[in-house]
């Protein structure tokens, strides 16, 4: 006779009598975190951003004890297998969950990976929301001296990452060409001597482009990143150019470029004005029609508008309004078949839905400056973000880190860096710490300083808060009521991590 | 008589029995109201905060809007109570968590249970290999 029950040990298959359905209430909470995404929807995220979407009232049962393990037990399981409660005090999977964790977090392992270098302040374009750049001839005052680019390209090849990234950066970054080819070629050396990868980017209008520079940049494995507002009449509005259209001159530029360099070695950026505001169709459109694979609907720049006051919050209400008229848009783009993303819900969505994070400086905690960027200013100033030189151009120092004269460890770890560092983690703000967003979201101590004038922020007034819990609500709420949206969204977050 | 929430003067007026309500999460709660309200919290006996939000001179409120607010400020109370007892209940958890996190594999455990050999791999030798 056969036994039917073989004596033998398995962690896949467990007798019946191993699972104890007695009990209703013995479950313990792990850490999680709520919030309200509709009048009769709840969310709860974990602390490695795993989220469940619950009809309202369901949360206070979980933490009161109300679950009943069998009339309840698809959320029972819900819960259990997604880290929500345990059945015991220290989950047994503990450490599975500690390196899911290790994963959110993977971007501290590298440090910082982006070294700007404002390659001169000097400008062909007098765009009105650009409070930095100067028209002006004087190469002497307003470009990086040699000596500056040497100083920044050693700090740059200190850092402990593996793989360094050269952006140049103006006014208008091809006003030098000449100082951005000496740095191209002095850090490809050292990058072949070290033994670290190096991406080359140039940040630039394209007023300027021709064949000759483009073909260096194609020896060089250049990458072009440019600005496009959107349509001509916004974009010329945006970026005034005297005696030129800049998008004229944009549009041939991004032409060129991409013959000479292939298409996808070009990309766009959008700055969202007062005037873009009434205009997110055409601006998706535009994009689109030029044959981008997608957009990045960036938010208007707090540096142009009031300080805490309603107005900043009305623009912020407006820009969201955009952000999901634009939003809008896009989707019906991609269910008549086209891949086309808009990038900042790219980001939210990687790190909503899968176990990755992004390196996206103004969306970590810790926040990215520092850990992700440095600014190497025309003048030798070493700054935390690019932000943080633009406030200097306002006479506010409060993120200068020193300059390029000083060693790698003042600048990186001295007293400036170590100030700013007790508030660049999102865990430890005020409102932040019990927001269910907390692992989708970040920490911006410039933005907050910009806007609110402290490092620390005040979550009730920031326009940073309020655009990116409404932006992570929306998203959640879109993909949870349509089963189409949710599976372009995964495509997107697929995209994203590889 | 039992304390009563109340609209009075233009000013919203909640009770909250302390061995309910953690002081934390009244301050949690009141935090996100300091932008357009003033809020205070005092006692109205030893077992009883009175918390109270009125709008600040700017903002005029209808009847009906300060209803609402008072609906929002209870409900906001006890999401913020709630909120308060999975952070303290988890508090030792989510540090052993980003302990283990952060450790190296230090203090990393193996799985419990016993390891099986369903089909015939002799695990010992394999990891001895």
């Amino acid at each position: 006779m056969i036994d039917a029950k073989p004596d033998r040990k398995s962690r896949k298959f467990r007798e019946i009598d191993q699972f104890d359905l007695s009990e209703k209430s013995q479950y313990y909470l792990l850490p999680f975190r709520f919030h309200r995404i509709t009048d009769e929807k709840e969310i709860i995220v974990n602390e490695v951003g795993d989220y469940l979407l619950l009809s309202k009232g369901t949360f206070e049962r979980i933490v009161r004890r109300q679950l009943d393990k069998e009339k309840d037990a698809e959320l029972y399981g819900d819960l259990i297998a997604n880290f929500f409660i345990s059945e015991e005090v220290i989950p047994p999977l503990i450490d599975v969950l500690a390196t899911r964790y290790r994963t959110k977090k993977l971007f501290l392992n590298y440090f910082t990976g982006l070294h700007i270098f404002v390659i001169s302040l000097r400008c062909e374009h007098t765009c009105h929301y650009c409070q930095v750049s100067r028209v002006t001839q004087n190469k002497d005052l307003y470009d990086m001296s040699i000596a500056n680019i040497d100083k920044g390209i050693e700090i740059m090849f200190k850092s402990p990452n593996p793989h360094v990234t050269m952006e140049f950066q103006g006014g208008e970054a091809l006003l030098a060409f000449n100082n951005i080819k000496y740095a191209v070629e002095k850090a490809e050396r050292i990058a072949k001597e070290v033994g670290k990868g190096l991406t080359k980017v140039i940040c630039t209008n394209l007023a300027l482009i021709n064949e000759a520079i483009l073909e260096y940049c194609k020896e060089h494995e250049i990458l072009i990143s440019t600005s496009l507002d959107g349509p001509k009449y916004v974009h010329d509005k945006n970026r005034h150019k005297p005696h030129a259209s800049s998008y004229e001159l944009a549009i041939k530029g991004i032409e060129l470029s991409r013959q000479v360099l292939g298409h996808d070695r070009v990309s766009a950026l959008m700055t969202t004005t007062k005037l873009s505001l009434d205009y997110p169709v055409e601006i998706v459109d535009e994009y689109f029609n030029l044959g981008f694979q997608g957009i990045f609907l960036r938010n208007i720049s707090p540096y142009g508008f009031a300080l805490r006051t309603d107005k900043s919050k009305y623009e912020t209400e407006k820009f969201l309004t955009f952000y999901k008229k634009a939003l809008d848009r896009i989707l019906e783009y991609n269910f008549s078949g086209h891949y086309f993303t808009e990038d900042l819900a790219k980001i939210f969505l990687t790190k909503i839905l899968t176990p990755f994070n992004v390196g996206f400086v103004d969306l970590q905690s810790p926040a990215g400056l520092i850990n992700g960027v440095i600014v190497f200013n025309y003048d030798g100033g070493v700054y935390a973000t690019d932000e943080s030189r633009m406030l200097a151009e306002q006479n506010d120092y409060t993120f200068k880190l020193g300059t390029l004269d000083d060693s790698y460890n003042d600048l990186f770890f001295g007293k400036k860096a170590q100030e700013i560092a007790q508030l660049w983690a999102n865990e430890g703000l005020t409102g932040c710490s019990e927001c269910a967003f907390q692992q989708y979201c970040g920490a911006d101590p410039v933005h907050n300083h910009a806007t609110q004038g402290d490092m620390y922020g005040y979550r009730p007034s920031s326009d940073f808060c309020q655009k990116n819990m409404e932006i992570i609500r929306y998203l959640i709420e879109l993909m949870e009521s349509d089963e189409r949206i949710k599976k372009i969204f995964e495509s997107w977050a697929k995209t994203a991590t590889h | 008589m039992p304390f009563q929430n109340e609209i009075k003067d233009n000013e919203i007026i909640v009770f909250a029995d302390t061995s309910l309500y953690s002081k934390d999460s009244v301050f949690k709660c009141l935090y996100w109201y300091g932008d357009n309200y003033h809020a205070n919290v005092s006692f109205a006996d030893s077992n009883t905060y009175r918390i109270s939000v009125k709008p600040i001179s700017t903002i005029q409120l209808s009847h009906q809007e300060l209803e609402n607010l008072l609906l929002k400020l209870e409900r906001d109370l006890v999401d913020f109570n709630l909120r308060d007892i999975v952070a303290k209940e988890t508090q030792n958890v989510r540090d052993l968590l980003i302990a283990k996190a952060f450790s190296n594999g230090e203090f990393d455990e193996l799985p419990p249970g016993d390891v099986s050999d369903p089909v015939g791999f002799n695990v010992n030798q394999l990891t001895n290999d």
